[in-house]
């Protein structure tokens, strides 16, 4: 790991190589940050000025909103007691913070390790883990807007009123809640190759996004399905949102199989790291 | 840390001597049954420009990831800079332009200077900014967009990444691979200039002209072993390959391919060609023999032929021959040729 307390001689002047006053040490923890921070702003600005990106990401969730919007029913509701444009709503929020999340890391990550930036990036001082902590973070940072987005088409085209309060806590927990996207985009980049990444990443955004209840509501599927909608995080972040609108206690298991969905892609992450590492690969 | 309080003044102020740069202590690495590193000991003093050479599976990107701590060698000891390869890169010290794989090596819908801005950012004490513009030639692609580069400019690129670090011990793995014969020289000529200022410098390479022209010394690698190691004048030396030619009625391979340190029988109507580890052991066999030989020659081989006996590699000779013969050596590749 980085010992930062032997500062590396000089190249031009040996003899000044290792002392106690070098300002580096004194501020080791800023040192520290400051490489993970640009990172983090070259990723997130790389993202916003994606085209592609942004066209995939804004474009989906507010068009398939859009779409959902024209089959409103005044007084349909989900769930016994959800009307449907909150839970239009939420569901939309979830798909588009699924869709950033797996566009932002999925394919560009597979794209970079084939490339050999990813590489390139590991023998610079930056901590091995922070290429892949940045690339989470990246993703999350740009999960926020599309979430802002897609409540401010709620608030001015879906008939969604809510006080002030409440959108903050639906903005937090929705956002909070997209991590195991964002993992999942991730991991997808270690998993596949180049050619495959923009399929599988697609193919993922509206399996995982059916089966999770965003396009129908799992109380509307037929039991098997619901079966399979019980272990999509979507489905679980659909229902935190909801309780927390509705005012119920945010039950456990939801925050249970949302955590666990996350160890376990971080920890097939972290087990194909070690794979590729023993081939020489990473 | 008490022992820091109390030791003399001079061995904290002064940092301790490390003549050698880079050292490999009987390094045996292996991906599955596959021996890439066979009990490799090197040792690379500070300020030394060294060439691997050897061809495609010869260990030398191995070489390169164990000093780089990507890979961690199952047996033997790997030392960059007096340290373990990780503290090394974690210090900054190194630095390394890497194969690229599929696409450029560099990330894409960025700008140049960005990437370059970003990787210099990442280093405590990056190298000014300006300097390795001058030393890479990237100033007119600065604004360019990394996915419209040229296979040479994405290099020149690369290699300006490498150096952002201001390092010490660099390494360039087949940097040249992409490059047409222009831009290659170019690209030796910056590299020269960077081991001129005393840092240490590693290159893979198939190629051997080169690796004879720019490096300090070469270390020529098959199966993870070291086959020869020297400047390229010295290893030609110091592999005693000759060529026997001479005329003969009726020449028949058979008579020739048993004598005594051929490696290498050719016969074109009555013209034959002999390679040998020892010409004079083979004359004297040739005589013994009653051979009845006209017009012998005996020349010394090149350093591919050289190369070709070292590695014992036949493929890469068959390789070379069609190869024009022009006033410029580089146009001769080794191992896969990608042109």
């Amino acid at each position: 790991m980085t010992d930062l307390s032997i500062a590396p001689p000089n190249l031009q002047d040996p003899q000044s190589g290792r002392s106690s006053e070098d300002p580096v040490l004194s501020d080791s923890w800023r040192s520290r940050l400051r490489p993970l921070l640009a990172f983090g702003r070259f990723e997130v600005g790389r993202l916003l000025r994606s085209w592609k990106f942004l066209a995939i990401t804004i474009g989906f969730p507010v068009i398939f909103y859009m779409l959902f919007l024209g089959d409103h029913t005044a007084g349909k509701v989900v769930d016994g007691t959800v009307p449907w444009r909150i839970y239009l709503m939420v569901s939309m929020c979830s798909f588009g913070a699924l869709v950033a999340a797996l566009n932002a890391a999925g394919t560009r990550l597979s794209m970079e390790r084939a490339s050999g930036w990813a590489r390139q990036l590991r023998i610079t001082p930056m901590p091995a883990w922070s290429y892949v902590g940045t690339k989470i973070v990246a993703s999350m940072l740009v999960v926020l807007p599309v979430i802002v987005l897609v409540e401010v088409v709620g608030a001015g085209f879906g008939d969604v009123r809510l006080t002030a309060t409440a959108w903050v806590e639906l903005t937090v927990l929705l956002w909070v809640t997209s991590l195991p996207f964002a993992v999942l985009g991730v991991f997808i980049g270690f998993l596949v190759t180049t050619e495959a990444a923009f399929p599988v990443v697609t193919g993922l955004m509206f399996v995982l996004g059916y089966f999770g209840g965003l396009f129908t509501p799992v109380d509307q599927m037929p039991g098997s399905l619901q079966f399979v909608a019980h272990l999509m995080p979507s489905y679980h972040q659909v229902s935190l949102a909801i309780a927390s609108l509705d005012g119920h206690t945010l039950a456990l298991t939801h925050w249970l199989v949302l955590a666990g969905c996350v160890a376990v892609l971080g920890l097939a992450i972290v087990w194909k790291h070690r794979v590729e590492e023993a081939r020489g690969l990473a | 840390m008490p022992s820091l309080v109390t030791a003399p003044l001079d061995t904290l102020a002064l940092p301790r001597p490390c003549p050698i740069a880079l050292s490999f202590q009987s390094v045996t690495h292996r991906y599955g049954s596959r021996v890439a590193l066979d009990r490799l000991d090197l040792d690379v003093p500070r300020g030394e420009v060294l060439a691997l050479l050897g061809p495609n599976g010869a260990g030398k990107s191995t070489t390169i990831s164990a000093l780089l701590g990507l890979v961690r060698p199952q047996e033997g000891r790997v030392e960059v800079l007096g340290s373990d390869p990780r503290q090394s890169v974690a210090a900054g010290r190194v630095g390394a332009m890497l194969q690229a794989g599929s696409g450029i090596g560099l990330p894409p819908g960025v700008r140049v200077d960005e990437a370059l801005g970003l990787v210099r950012r990442l280093y405590r004490r990056p190298a000014p900014r300006d300097q390795i513009v001058e030393r890479a030639n990237i100033g007119a692609l600065l604004r360019r967009r990394t996915g419209r580069l040229s296979g040479g400019e994405a290099q020149r690129v690369r290699f300006a990444i490498a150096i952002a670090g201001d390092p010490e011990v660099v390494f360039l793995d087949e940097p040249t691979s992409a490059m047409d014969v222009e831009s290659r020289q170019g690209f030796w000529r910056m590299m020269r200039a960077f081991g001129d200022e005393g840092r240490t410098v590693l290159f893979a390479t198939h190629h051997l002209a080169e690796a004879d022209e720019i490096a300090d010394r070469v270390v020529v690698l098959n199966h993870g072993k070291i086959v020869a190691d020297g400047p390229g004048a010295t290893l030609k030396a110091a592999v005693a390959t000759r060529r026997l030619r001479f005329v003969l009625d009726c020449p028949d391979r058979a008579d020739f391919s048993d004598l005594e340190g051929v490696t290498e029988v050719e016969i074109r109507g009555t013209c034959v060609s002999i390679d040998s580890l020892d010409a004079d052991a083979t004359i004297r066999d040739l005589v013994g023999r009653g051979v009845r030989f006209r017009d012998l020659e005996v020349t010394g081989a090149g350093l591919e032929q050289a190369f070709v006996t070292l590695t014992g590699c036949r493929a890469v000779e068959a390789a070379l021959r069609p190869s024009p013969p022009g006033p410029s050596p580089s146009s001769v590749w080794l191992g896969t040729s990608r042109d």
